[in-house]
């Protein structure tokens, strides 16, 4: 705890949360930023979300997904597209599904760890012995092959889910934003706690087809939810713990800059650099190119207006999609509220100042300043040798 | 008055002279035209450079295309001018690097109506150093480029201008008395008051008298070059002039000082310089590990780049020193290659001093960053560094390996402690290309992200893609300049008495530079 509580960083951050104010400053630009991105996001989330449970559904356990991102739709036409890089960047995807898997928390990642889970690989090790003979083959000699394949294959499905869910609900602010039913920052923290609360309690399920037996990967009476089961681990992975946003910032461990506690590392989209290489193949610069590809006609002029133009684009649109992801923070963290903000009782406005400090302890190292409103980037003069 | 009938050189040294004169009667041309006319009057001298060059037989090794004409006959100052092997390609690449400087120019620079007069003046000048076939005029155009030369830093420089211009002027002018007395003295010892250039007088003097006038000549060239320890002029100049004269300065200025030594020094005083030679590598060695050691030091970008120049100038005294046809060949090599990569990284530093406001290699960072850097000039920064560091492909690796290759036999200590400087070369650039190109984009010094750089623009960028397709170029087919030289440099190491040189002191073998180029090219070194 810091010796004055109010020369903390995190002090006006808390008073922000616990007075319902908005992390990010309220200004007409976030909100055109935010509205924008949260836009491009929906759409690019679709495309993820449909690759996503095509892959769960008919590329499970397939030893050689070469064409798992094609949906099913194989022809020379779309291989080109695929080859020339006409497409969406499903790659982006996968990372944070592995990286869901790897920062296994929350109650998907404790099923997939349970006794009962072990039996559905058994049965579907079974099921292969008996028509695959390579997998049945590799199934015997490594008996956690089949299990870790079918927990990622898990995860992958689990995640389709849940980027549909997020897909529909930033697809329908935009629409709010343009019946003028959104004007502000608060609107839109407002907007995702509501989504998120209505569909925090969505089943999730998964259950494959497997030479003509139907075999439940996460069945129903497993009661996973949408909020509590994964959409909290992945934020937890995607945007505190973080391994898709790779990038150009590196950490000494000798000079403690990674925490003993390896879980409270953070290098997640919330801290992540906002100026990454664009490296190819650097997984941030990837989603920014998807979201480029469907960038609203008016946040596009905008962006195009200001500093280097298009030449600097996709670290424009990295900058106005922390900023997003920070409304989303806000909307998760206000949904999971243990009380009401206005209630009196004082033991309750302390459970919920705990909430709050739980969740701001863990952004202390993000990227903060992305909160501060500020009017466009200003190009340096030019020197005049 | 002038005696020969195609008097192409007379037109190339008019040319920017004539431009000069017609830019400053000019009434009220705007920057813009100025820059225009300048940029005209220096294609067109370019066209006759590469009209001198078509009529050039580079299997000749004497000067051609001689042009005369009596001037100041009592003053033994007679109007001659030639070209052969040596001198042509550093006629050329004055043509392109004063382009190149005249292409770089801001438009705000101030007082455009001196400006870009003074410049055709300085290219003018040079041309005439390299095509003047008389002790004196060599001298006229020698001192001539250095007013130019002194008044643009001291107007269109830096912070500390004043105090560089005055510097470099009193370095030059001690280089040129230096000169002067080496030239009258020569004329007086061989009675020959025209001041010709004739080696087959001055090889006739007593040996204490050559070894005078050539060590006269030698500090007054050393200067120019600069080699250690005349060097400290240069970095100053360079840091304080402005980006094109920083262009003309590396790439052309200090090849007359080189130019001098293979011309003067060498050829009319080969006995001497025979005597003198493995002193004379001992100091290149010197100068060359001088030079990388203190560019290893330096934050400041362009005075890394000038005390790389003062490590690269010694790898031509080093082969000048040998004097086999081999070392003669990559000396010349060396300058050209010098003066395109040299030429190729002041404008490159240039670019980010404009973009970034900085040249400090403590501020700087991450410049490569393809979105908010500068990846273009990072990129070329990479190729020049890497030519410079010798590899393969480039100018660099050529123009070394022919010196190193010519000179090793001879003075093999020497060689080897030069061939330490240039693996040097590459420690200092790679710690440049680090510091300044990779990493993070720098931050603001508390941690907010910097303003945006503005985007240097492919206008501004192109005359550097320009030079460095001449880096790749040169190093890919070093053919077309050897042709057009070799007859020339090998004539330099063959005196016209006969005279020993240092490669019949050493009484090694030494291979025709010819073959030597056949094999690099044949088997990659």
């Amino acid at each position: 705890m810091a010796a004055d509580p109010s020369s903390d960083p995190l002090s006006p951050l808390l008073q922000r949360l616990l007075s319902g104010v908005p992390l990010l400053a309220e200004s007409p630009t976030h909100v055109l930023e935010v509205v924008g991105v949260l836009e491009s996001y929906g759409e690019v989330l679709d495309a993820y979300s449909r690759n996503l449970i095509y892959q769960g559904e008919q590329q499970f356990l397939n030893p050689f997904p070469v064409f798992r991102f094609f949906n099913g739709e194989l022809n020379w036409e779309r291989l080109w597209r695929h080859l020339n890089h006409d497409r969406i960047n499903f790659e982006y995807a996968e990372y944070c599904q592995k990286a869901m898997l790897w920062h296994g928390t929350g109650g998907l990642d404790a099923f997939l760890e349970s006794g009962r889970f072990a039996g559905i690989c058994q049965q579907v090790a079974r099921l292969k012995r008996r028509h695959d003979p390579l997998l049945g083959l590799l199934s015997g000699l490594f008996p956690q092959f089949l299990p870790e394949l079918i927990r990622s294959a898990a995860t992958t499905h689990a995640l389709g889910q849940f980027w549909r869910v997020m897909s529909d609900l930033f697809l329908d602010l935009a629409l709010a934003h343009r019946e003028g039913r959104i004007t502000s920052i608060a609107d839109v923290v407002e907007f995702v706690k509501t989504g998120l609360v209505a569909a925090a309690g969505l089943p999730i399920r998964y259950a494959v087809q497997l030479h003509g037996a139907t075999v439940a990967i996460l069945p129903e009476d497993a009661q996973l939810t949408f909020l509590m089961d994964v959409a909290v681990p992945y934020v937890e992975a995607v945007f505190l713990r973080g391994m898709p946003f790779l990038g150009t910032l590196s950490f000494n461990a000798q000079a403690t800059q990674i925490p003993h506690d390896q879980g409270q590392f953070g290098y997640g989209a919330l801290f992540a650099d906002p100026l990454p290489t664009m490296g190819a193949g650097i997984p941030p610069s990837l989603l920014m190119q998807d979201m480029y590809r469907h960038l609203p006609a008016h946040l596009e002029a905008a962006y195009r207006s200001q500093g280097r133009g298009v030449v600097d684009i996709h670290v424009k649109i990295c900058m106005s999609f922390q900023k997003a992801m920070f409304c989303v923070t806000n909307g998760a963290i206000n949904g999971t509220m243990p009380h009401p903000l206005d209630d009196p009782d004082p033991r309750r406005q302390s459970a919920n100042r705990d909430h709050c400090m739980g969740w701001l302890e863990r952004l202390r190292q993000a990227q903060l300043t992305a909160l501060v409103a500020s009017g466009p980037e200003r190009i340096r003069t030019p020197g005049h040798h | 008055m002038i005696a020969a009938a195609p008097s192409i050189l007379s037109l190339v040294l008019l040319t920017p002279f004539l431009g000069a004169l017609g830019l400053t009667l000019l009434p009220g041309a705007s920057p813009v035209w100025l820059r225009r006319l300048s940029l005209a009057v220096l294609t067109a001298q370019l066209l006759l450079m590469v009209a001198v060059l078509f009529r050039f037989d580079p299997a000749r090794g004497q000067m051609q295309l001689l042009e005369q004409a009596s001037w100041l006959g009592a003053l033994g100052l007679d109007y001659r001018l030639g070209v052969d092997g040596l001198s042509l390609p550093l006629l050329l690449i004055n043509g392109i690097l004063s382009l190149v400087a005249v292409a770089i120019s801001p438009l705000t620079t101030p007082r455009p109506r001196s400006y870009f007069p003074l410049l055709l003046l300085i290219s003018g000048a040079v041309n005439g150093a390299f095509l003047a076939q008389n002790l004196l005029l060599f001298f006229l155009f020698y001192e001539l480029e250095l007013i130019p030369l002194w008044l643009l830093i001291a107007i269109w420089g830096g912070r500390r201008r004043a105090y560089a211009a005055t510097k470099f002027l009193i370095f030059t002018a001690v280089s040129g008395v230096l000169i002067l007395v080496g030239f009258l003295g020569l004329a007086l010892a061989t009675g020959s008051l025209d001041f010709s250039i004739n080696p087959v007088l001055s090889q006739q003097l007593g040996l204490g008298t050559q070894l005078l006038l050539m060590g006269a000549l030698l500090v007054g060239f050393g200067i120019k070059i600069p080699l250690f320890p005349f060097h400290s002029w240069l970095p100053d100049a360079h840091t304080e002039a402005s980006t094109p004269i920083s262009v003309l300065l590396a790439g052309v200025l200090l090849k007359l000082g080189t130019y001098g030594l293979l011309r003067f020094c060498l050829s009319l005083f080969p006995q001497a310089w025979g005597l003198l030679s493995p002193g004379l590598a001992g100091w290149a060695a010197v100068s060359v590990l001088f030079g990388s050691l203190a560019a290893i030091a330096q934050t400041d970008m362009k005075r890394m780049v000038a005390y790389s120049s003062v490590g690269h100038m010694g790898y031509v005294l080093l082969a000048a020193a040998a004097a086999t046809p081999v070392s003669l060949l990559g000396s010349l090599l060396q300058m050209l290659a010098h003066g395109l990569i040299s030429g190729l990284m002041f404008l490159l530093v240039g670019v980010i001093y404009q973009a970034t406001g900085t040249r400090d290699l403590t501020v700087l960072r991450g410049l490569l960053n393809p979105q908010r850097g500068l990846p273009l000039t990072g990129g070329l920064m990479i190729l020049a560094a890497m030519a410079s560091a010798g590899i393969p492909g480039m100018a660099g690796f050529v123009a070394e390996l022919m010196v190193f290759r010519g000179s090793l036999l001879t003075f093999p200590l020497a060689t080897l402690l030069s061939m330490v400087g240039s693996g040097l070369t590459a420690v200092y650039f790679l710690l440049l290309v680090n510091r300044a190109f990779f990493g993070r984009l720098a931050t603001e010094p508390d941690g907010k992200p910097p303003a945006l750089l503005p985007l240097a623009g492919l206008a501004r960028q192109a005359p550097a893609v320009v030079l460095a397709a001449g880096v790749v170029l040169v190093g890919l087919w070093p053919q077309g300049l050897t042709n057009l030289a070799v007859a020339s440099t090998s004539a330099l190491g063959q005196p016209a008495s006969g005279a020993f040189t240092a490669v019949a002191m050493a009484g090694a073998s030494q291979p025709a530079a010819s073959d030597v180029l056949q094999k690099v090219l044949v088997h990659g070194g």
